[in-house]
């Protein structure tokens, strides 16, 4: 990837009109180089201005940067210029659910749906269609688009994809341990797990940008931080560690100690400020130390 | 004086600021600090490095991205740091092993200090 | 990691700086290259042939560090492509001691100088007085008592 952008780069300082632009934006953005990407993806566009992959390349920078007014003229320009272009329906789908706007949404992910855009649509047209906003996070939840979700290229036509039954997010179970937060994670994007001192799942979930299940993964990730947190905190001489907060690129993240080594962990969107993830920690916080007093473990 | 003078200095103004140091993450060893007295920097720096290290790959492991900002809150105090990772543009690669670590006081306002914090760590070769 | 030593008294502190240290391996020996504890070695020709080396980089720092500074280095630092290695003495009630420590990426030179002050610490304040002094080594003395604490460190005796 390295030589590719130097290469892609030496390509376009030689010849500013080259094509190459829409690779190496694209390589930019999903290094994390929104900035950078966006200044070359629009200096492409001036010179292609008709280029479907090139408004569709800024329109997903655009999602990145949280700049959805503008994702979304991009998006409108590409289905005016190619209006059977699904990445561009996707993608306004998904804006017109995270605003609340879900005719629009239910419009948009229609049409994606019958141009063959694949199972995650439809699940999330359905979902849309029920009018249940929780559920939909099953294919919605996170923040970060994955590129391939909005790739028209990358659409799935696999016959052997089914529709997963028995996807927890679709669980109406009160008694769900998975649900133990459902009722505090008032946003998209939001979620939160209870760890306990091995880091495995005790409550909670955490979804993919694809709708899979990915708590366990993301658990044992994250309370490896928290065991250099403990360690820390032996030798730092500021006493008992109340929470830690990070930003990373894809969510903000924050994790709290429970009761027997057991640890909160909640996750938002980049967009969300950092005073309301702690207030929301601290809710699931105590979410988690009446569940636990109250037996949930054995559950 | 060093390159990070100003830097540090800026960081040290916030109120509540106790200490603030540039550490290499991957050695954690101080590159230069500013310490009121009786903070033991070599401690901060080697522990505050490791952690900001610990949440670097533990993130990226778990595919959320790179961290920018990190804050650990503590009875009697808290740590920040912030670090620039490793990213391209279309000159090459510009990366920074370089991590600014500042400790607070409890009460101490940390929204100012993140600012000053992402705005130092640009600042970083 | 486990730690086996011939002296019970260094067998906590050690323990404990290994595991905070993350230290893949852990030496502690005599200046005169006898094992006294080792961690993270498996066989006894690899502790014989480190102590041997350690001692010999140890007695070499030392005297460099005289000539250079008018008194010996303390510490002493290599860093790998992968690992890196840290040696420094210890003194105790009991005489000099050197530990070498050998950590990798999970670990870090800031953090391994930090706990080996404690160990330092914990090690001056656990070491039980010498009852008599200690007679000069003779090479068969030398000799056998490494047999027997390589025998001791590796269950063989």
């Amino acid at each position: 990837m390295v030589d590719d952008i130097r290469r892609w780069s030496d390509e376009l300082a030689h010849d500013p009109s080259s094509l190459v632009f829409l690779q190496l934006g694209e390589a930019l953005r999903r290094q994390g180089q929104l900035d950078v990407a966006l200044k070359i993806a629009l200096r492409g566009l001036e010179r292609h201005s008709h280029d479907v992959a090139a408004h569709d390349l800024v329109a997903r920078i655009a999602v990145d940067r949280r700049d959805f007014m503008r994702a979304v003229e991009e998006w409108e320009i590409v289905l005016r210029l190619q209006p059977e272009h699904l990445g561009a329906m996707k993608g306004l789908g998904y804006i017109s659910f995270r605003q609340g706007r879900l005719d629009d949404a239910e419009r948009f992910l229609a049409r994606a749906a019958d141009g063959g855009a694949g199972t995650a649509v439809t699940n999330a047209l359905e979902t849309v269609r029920r009018s249940s906003g929780g559920a939909a996070e099953s294919w919605l939840a996170s923040d970060e688009i994955q590129p391939n979700d909005l790739n028209d290229s990358n659409v799935s036509n696999d016959p052997n994809e089914s529709t997963d039954a028995s996807d927890p997010s679709h669980s109406d179970d009160p008694n769900d341990p998975q649900r133990l937060f459902a009722d505090l994670l008032v946003d998209d994007g939001q979620t939160a797990l209870l760890l306990d001192a091995n880091g495995f799942v005790l409550g909670g979930i955490y979804m993919d940008g694809d709708g899979m299940d990915v708590s366990q993964e993301i658990g044992a990730q994250l309370c490896g931080i928290s065991e250099e947190v403990v360690r820390a905190m032996r030798h730092l001489d500021i006493g008992d560690w109340g929470s830690i907060t990070f930003e990373t690129h894809a969510a903000v993240i924050a994790m709290a100690p429970q009761t027997d080594g057991a640890l909160v962990v909640v996750a938002a969107s980049r967009a969300t400020p950092l005073g309301l993830l702690r207030r929301l920690l601290d809710r699931c916080g105590e979410r988690a130390a009446s569940w636990i007093g109250a037996g949930g473990r054995e559950s | 004086m060093s390159v990070f003078t100003s830097t540090l200095e800026a960081l040290t103004r916030q109120r509540g600021v106790r200490a603030s140091l540039i550490v290499s993450e991957s050695d954690g060893l101080i590159i230069d600090a500013r310490l009121r007295y009786g903070q033991d920097g070599e401690r901060v720096a080697a522990l505050a490095a490791s952690l900001y290290r610990k949440a670097r790959l533990s993130a990226s492991a778990a595919r959320l991205g790179s961290v920018a900002f990190l804050q650990l809150d503590a009875e009697r105090g808290r740590i920040c740091a912030a670090g620039r990772p490793l990213h391209w543009t279309p000159d090459g690669a510009i990366g920074s092993d370089l991590v600014i670590v500042v400790v607070a006081d409890p009460a101490a306002n940390v929204g100012l200090i993140r600012m000053e914090l992402l705005k130092a760590v640009e600042t970083l070769a | 990691m486990k730690v086996a030593t011939v002296e019970p008294w260094v067998e906590a502190p050690l323990t404990r700086y290994v595991d905070d240290a993350r230290a893949r391996l852990a030496l502690l020996l005599h200046p005169s290259g006898q094992v006294v504890a080792q961690a993270g070695f498996t066989r006894a020709i690899d502790v014989m042939t480190a102590c041997a080396l350690a001692a010999a980089a140890h007695a070499t720092a030392g005297e460099l560090g005289r000539r250079l500074d008018g008194r010996a280095f303390r510490g002493l630092h290599y860093s790998g492509p992968a690992k890196q290695l840290y040696m420094a003495p210890v003194d105790t009630a009991r005489g000099a001691y050197i530990c070498l420590t050998v950590f990798d990426q999970a670990s870090s030179l800031g953090l391994v100088r930090m706990y080996f002050d404690e160990l330092s610490r914990e090690l001056a304040a656990a070491a039980p007085p010498l009852t008599s002094m200690r007679e000069p080594a003779l090479a068969l003395d030398f000799e056998r008592e490494l047999n027997a604490n390589l025998s001791a460190l590796f269950g063989r005796s």
